[in-house]
């Protein structure tokens, strides 16, 4: 199963990366939103976690763009600040709010692949 | 009628006439005398007879008819003249009028001297002019206050077109008074036209809206927000006549005071319509009584006789009674029955004075209904416009006769006097002798025009009676029904008048307070207090607004007080009017609360980001270091991760509360709230000790999202427990009150100081080593979302009691 990480703080983009990786899943990573599209339609990830504040695109105009490519592959928003009630209308399988605490995510990431 | 008859007449009147009459040769000796005269001289008048009338009246009677014969003996000419009698502390007035008696060749010969006692007559207009002048000068006074406002105060009729418009409009909409008047309202945006249309149909059902906010367009185009209050103006018969509109720029509402002052001005212009209106009661009474007098047999003996009075609105003459029969038959039964109960003028304007006779005849009837305009050439209308009275003894030779008397009561021959007082024409009194056909004589006009004069006198004080009392009827409700307190002060400190509302606020009966002064009553103090306006204005006679946190009656109220001056100028007293604002200041500093909290919100959400993110990496770094350590290290590893756990909970706690969590409302029992907290806290409450009171009543339903109460409740019961010693007491209740359910926690504890009292619904803010300052927030804000309110009671040293209230319709 392979998982696309898509956040501009490389400190998270490498912890991410290596937890997942202890997990059992291939990770590829992305840094801002021209990068993740890319990755997104040459990798064809199984799952995708996407910040939504990003240096270019902000992530809410990416999570549309992956859903006009490819509506199947289920995202998280992954982000600093709650924005849920924002986001309502946007629609990605998931939201979490960043935490030092994985576990959350990682059973969030189990659930979305199972189905 | 034949001369025996006329003889006997005559003598009817002579003997039963109120007014005194003497007749004089020319020598002044006294030649007849009836008997109302005696109680001049204070004996009959028989015993006079003969002798010489300056003797009889010169040093034993306040009246001289001597000096009012004295004139028409050297000139031929009626005279009246009115002479003055009695104390100056209570003054008796009597009017003369002297007619002569001519002989063949035009000498006279005789003269006849009619003395009236008119002493109320006297007094009663001097009394009716004070109180004009009094109204007079308090109408100009509030008119000073309508001009002078800074809101606009329009008026218009019912079509929107305008009919007052005050320098306040002037100010706001930028129009000039000339430029709007008789225009049709120009303030109005266009896309408004069909909701103002829908306000204009209220005003006509007579409703009033206040302070409803909307849009007014400026003369230079600019879109204002402005606050308005519209009313409907009533006329006398309560009809809706036009509207008043009260409008304020509200882009600067900051100006409590402006309120105060807009309030004054409803007053006013209340008071303004009223004294517009006519009454009708105390003139009906008196218009019966002349035309009675002027139809009664042993009166001036008129068949028929109309009051006309002038409409200045319409310029018409109308109709405002007619008294006479209505038919020969008619004619026949009352003159019949009349003479049968043998009643004589005394008895019959008796019998009106007390109401016994009513109005309801067919010829009163069909006379209300005429109206003669005003621009119209008749007899009746040039009675007016020239002053001068006209006998017409046939109606088919005067072309100007009045068609529609002659049409529709059939007169045939007619006489008409003006009715004038003080220069003022107020309208014609008709007479016909359409029933016996008698001719009016040179003598019936004679007695005629000396009646018209006391009638028209009489009319006009009525009037003035009417408006006076109208008015101050009027002023009397408003006074009454306003929910401010209002009330007159001297500049001695003595309560003089009072509203309703005085007496309701303070507890007491108006003759407790009427009378007292006003520092015992208002404010339970033995001298003047230095901080009340009404003080200020007494010291400076002037106008004093200001906002006053009452120690005395509690709450913040905005006193205003006016100096009031008499027609003289002199300082009397003060009027007060004092509004309670403590409401309108509550809701003011919890505006201000959310504001910050507001603007708290968006620094979080930024800070956020900048913290999250090195906090993620951080604790999962260190999560990950800790599985490959051992040991010491690992212990390490374990810390950091669990510090940046406690601080992600933090960045939580305060993000959290900025931010609008959903409310998930249901309906729950309050009591069943409050056992969920306190079984959370029980083992903290068993560890210190405390005694635990629960005062539950009847269970209270309210509509609620549990957790986020259970939270609200959470943070305000810890805080009790915290701040008990070890045995202190700690009581809950819920109980209902109104229309709200109230949760109560009281505490034994410490106690908050005031200065402490106004910030602990702060963020950030605590007096405890540890914690973050968000719990009551937090609380605050739950308590908010739910549409209620907390209150905080303390005495430090003593305790705390935290009441918060929850509306209980609050379903949706």
């Amino acid at each position: 199963m392979k998982i696309l990480i898509v956040d501009d703080d490389l400190h998270i983009q490498r912890l991410y990366k290596e937890e997942f990786e202890d997990e059992g899943y291939e990770v590829v990573v992305a840094s801002n939103g021209k990068e993740a599209m890319e990755k997104f339609e040459q990798e064809t990830p199984d799952i995708v976690t996407l910040d939504i504040l990003l240096p270019d695109v902000d992530g809410i105009r990416i999570l549309r763009q992956m859903k006009e490519k490819n509506p199947k592959i289920p995202v998280i928003m992954s982000t600093a600040y709650d924005y849920r009630d924002d986001f309502a209308v946007w629609a990605s399988e998931a939201y979490i709010v960043k935490s030092s605490d994985l576990e959350e995510l990682k059973a969030m990431i189990k659930k979305l692949l199972s189905k | 009628m034949n001369i025996a008859d006329r003889e006997k007449f005559t003598e009817v009147i002579f003997e039963n006439i109120r007014d005194g009459i003497v007749m004089l040769d020319k020598d002044f000796r006294i030649r007849a005398a009836n008997s109302s005269m005696g109680k001049w001289i204070g004996e009959p008048a028989s015993e006079i007879i003969d002798k010489d009338c300056r003797e009889i009246f010169h040093d034993r009677s306040s009246v001289c008819p001597h000096c009012a014969a004295l004139h028409t003996f050297e000139t031929g000419e009626p005279n009246v003249i009115t002479q003055k009698g009695g104390s100056d502390d209570s003054p008796s007035f009597a009017e003369l009028s002297a007619y002569p008696v001519k002989d063949e060749a035009g000498q006279v010969i005789e003269c006849v001297v009619f003395v009236q006692d008119i002493t109320d007559r006297m007094l009663c207009h001097d009394e009716v002019l004070r109180l004009y002048n009094e109204v007079t000068q308090t109408k100009e006074y509030l008119e000073g206050i309508i001009e002078n406002s800074a809101d606009a105060i329009v008026t218009s009729d019912l079509n929107g077109i305008i009919t007052s418009w005050n320098k306040g409009a002037e100010r706001i909409y930028g129009f000039a008074k000339e430029e709007v008047l008789g225009k049709f309202l120009p303030f109005i945006p266009e896309f408004l036209i069909d909701p103002e249309w829908e306000n204009n149909q209220k005003m006509r059902n007579g409703e009033v809206l206040r302070r409803i906010e909307t849009f007014r367009k400026r003369k230079d185009g600019k879109i204002i927000t402005v606050s308005l209050t519209l009313s409907p103006i009533k006329n006398g018969s309560g009809d809706v006549i036009g509207i008043s509109g009260i409008t304020r720029d509200i882009s600067e509402k900051k100006d409590v005071e402006k309120e105060l002052v807009r309030r004054n001005q409803e007053l006013s212009r209340l008071f303004f319509i009223s004294s517009a209106m006519r009454g009708t009661l105390e003139l009906e009474r008196i218009l019966r009584m002349v035309l009675t007098a002027v139809t009664m047999g042993d009166g001036l003996g008129f068949n028929r006789a109309i009051l006309f009075l002038i409409d200045e609105n319409k310029n018409v003459l109308k109709g405002a009674m007619g008294v006479g029969p209505s038919s020969h038959e008619e004619a026949f039964h009352i003159w019949g029955k009349l003479s049968m109960e043998r009643k004589t003028l005394p008895d019959i304007m008796q019998d009106i004075e007390i109401g016994a006779l009513k109005k309801d005849s067919f010829f009163d009837r069909m006379s209300v209904g005429i109206d003669i305009p005003l621009t119209e050439e008749t007899i009746l209308t040039k009675a007016v416009k020239e002053k001068i009275l006209f006998n017409i003894e046939d109606v088919t030779k005067e072309p100007l006769s009045d068609a529609v008397l002659v049409q529709q009561i059939g007169t045939q021959a007619y006489a008409v006097v003006p009715l004038v007082s003080r220069d003022k024409v107020l309208g014609v009194l008709w007479v016909d002798n359409y029933f016996n056909r008698r001719p009016i004589t040179d003598e019936d006009m004679k007695f005629l025009t000396a009646f018209s004069n006391h009638v028209a006198s009489a009319i006009e004080n009525a009037r003035l009676f009417e408006q006076v009392k109208l008015a101050e009827q009027e002023l009397e409700n408003i006074f009454e029904s306003i929910s401010d307190m209002v009330y007159f002060v001297t500049e001695d400190y003595v309560v003089k008048s009072i509203n309703k509302a005085v007496s309701r606020r303070l507890g007491k009966s108006p003759e407790e307070i009427i009378g007292k002064k006003c520092y015992e009553v208002f404010h339970s103090m033995g001298e003047p207090w230095t901080k009340c306006p009404h003080h200020k204005t007494v010291e400076t006679r002037t106008s004093f607004v200001e906002e006053v946190e009452d120690p005395f009656l509690g709450g913040t109220c905005i006193i205003s007080s006016s100096p009031i001056f008499n027609t003289v100028g002199a300082f009397i007293g003060t009027v007060n009017i004092v509004s309670d604002v403590t409401e309108l200041r509550n809701l003011r500093e919890r505006v201000i609360k959310t504001e910050r909290m507001a603007a708290l919100g968006e620094v979080a959400a930024r800070v956020a980001h900048e913290i999250r993110n090195p906090l993620v990496s951080l604790g999962g770094f260190a999560k990950r270091l800790e599985k490959r350590l051992d040991g010491g290290l690992k212990e390490y590893a374990d810390i950091i991760a669990k510090e940046v756990g406690r601080l992600e909970m933090i960045l939580n706690e305060i993000l959290g509360f900025v931010k609008e969590a959903r409310i998930m409302k249901e309906t729950v029992n309050a009591g069943r709230i409050l056992e969920e907290v306190i079984a959370t806290m029980q083992a903290e409450i068993e560890d210190k000790g405390v005694v635990f009171v629960k005062e539950f009543g009847e269970p209270i339903d309210i509509f609620v999202d549990p957790n986020r109460m259970k939270d609200a409740m959470l943070n305000i019961l810890k805080n009790s427990v915290q701040a008990v010693d070890p045995g202190g007491m700690i009581t809950v209740k819920t109980y209902r009150k109104e229309n709200e359910c109230v949760f109560e926690i009281a505490d034994t504890g410490s106690g908050i100081s005031e200065a402490d009292k106004a910030s602990i619904f702060d963020p950030f803010f605590t007096t405890k080593k540890s914690g973050t300052g968000l719990g009551l927030t937090i609380t605050h804000r739950i308590i908010e979302e739910h549409g209620g309110r907390i209150e905080v009671r303390s005495e430090p040293g003593k305790g705390s009691i935290f009441s918060v209230f929850i509306p209980l319709k609050n379903k949706q």
